[in-house]
């Protein structure tokens, strides 16, 4: 047998989940984006509207202030998460009393669904019951209240985004750092290079295909967050937490507005995608020789 | 033995297959190694972009989408082609 029609026959299951669960229900929501389509309306049906949603969605106030908190959360939280990720790794790779300990505790965040991690912020910042508060208000006398302050509201979600997410950056990063052979640190040692040129010249781009994996993984991840910010905020005070995906939810679930909730996911499908190629080419993919 | 030598010195790549169509790179006007259907990819991007700018700033002033579309269309043309 070849060796090209083996490595089918073994894709093939693969495959065909992915084509039912994936590319089918992503086509349907495509069709469905040039539609209006309101299920519980007087005319259930779908009507053709062309590329009317997505001539809404450029001008949808609510959809671009969405998409513009959902940016500055994104670039938060995944820079939080690759700066802690990394510094944790590196603290994991020397030994010190508790290092196993300290590594499965480290890691217990991960296998929290996200509804309960939305449940956990939400009691311990909920003011009068929550510990958070009361230990902002009894050492610095700040009162913490993310019904009422926007920016603290903001700002909660990205601690709890960074809590629940820096362990998986934190493994990558461990996997990577660990594979790394030890003549190139050895050499520039004897070289006489000092820690941030050590950094910066030898471990950096070694494990530059590593951190790009999980920048892609969380990017796509923060993107798409709901469940968590919906259970600790709702979306509020305001718009201020209403990131995209709480966005859609609230267009597809309460307005049943199906078309317009599907031309939303793929717009942000689309800036996705590009934020990853861009990422990916800025980053990693091979550059022409320049001619001289 | 020589022969053992030999086949040290040349590892055989596993990800290597043989039976794998090449992939033609080119060397275009863009600044990276590109193969068609990078290109192809690239040319979506910008008419989807193109689309939605569009939208927003050009058809309030009474310009179709279709010449966007013309516009996306050649680029993508002179991007497969040239890029």
């Amino acid at each position: 047998m070849k060796s090209n029609t083996f490595g089918w026959i073994l894709l093939a299951p693969t495959i065909v989940v992915l084509f039912f669960f994936g590319v089918l229900p992503f086509l349907y929501v495509v069709y469905v984006s040039f539609h209006q389509w309101n299920p519980f309306a007087a005319n259930p049906y779908m009507i053709y509207n062309g590329a009317g949603n997505f001539r809404q969605i450029v001008f949808d106030g609510a959809f671009l202030a969405s998409l513009g908190v959902t940016v500055a959360f994104v670039f938060f939280a995944v820079l939080t998460e690759v700066i802690v990720g990394y510094l944790l790794a590196q603290a994991f790779m020397s030994d010190f009393p508790g290092k196993a300990f300290f590594r499965t505790i480290h890691t217990l965040p991960l296998i929290i669904a996200p509804i309960i991690v939305g449940s956990i912020w939400k009691l311990m910042t909920t003011p009068s019951i929550g510990i958070i508060p009361h230990l902002l208000q009894s050492s610095v006398g700040f009162d913490l209240n993310i019904g009422q302050s926007a920016a603290a509201a903001f700002i909660i979600t990205i601690i709890m985004d960074v809590w629940h997410w820096t362990p998986l950056v934190t493994l990558t990063l461990i996997a990577a750092l660990v594979s790394l052979p030890p003549d190139p640190f050895e050499q520039a040692q004897i070289d006489g290079a000092g820690k941030w040129q050590i950094f910066w010249h030898i471990t950096l781009p070694m494990i530059a295909p590593a951190v790009m994996a999980t920048v892609f993984i969380r990017l796509m991840d923060a993107l798409r967050i709901v469940d968590e910010v919906l259970m600790l905020t709702g979306g509020g005070p305001g718009s201020a937490t209403r990131y995209i995906g709480v966005h859609i939810f609230r267009e597809v679930f309460p307005r049943t507005n199906y078309g317009y909730g599907s031309a939303i996911s793929v717009v942000v499908l689309y800036l996705t995608i590009v934020a990853c190629w861009l990422l990916y080419t800025g980053m990693l993919a091979p550059r022409k020789p320049r001619k001289s | 033995m020589a022969s053992k030598m030999e086949n040290i010195d040349k590892p055989i790549d596993i990800l290597d297959d043989a039976n794998a169509p090449p992939i033609a790179e080119k060397s275009g006007f863009l600044p990276i190694e590109t193969n068609w259907f990078d290109r192809l990819f690239i040319s979506v991007v910008i008419w989807v972009a193109m689309s939605l700018l569009w939208f927003r700033f050009i058809e309030p002033l009474g310009l179709s989408i279709w010449i966007s579309n013309v516009i996306a269309l050649a680029l993508a043309a002179f991007i497969i082609a040239k890029g």
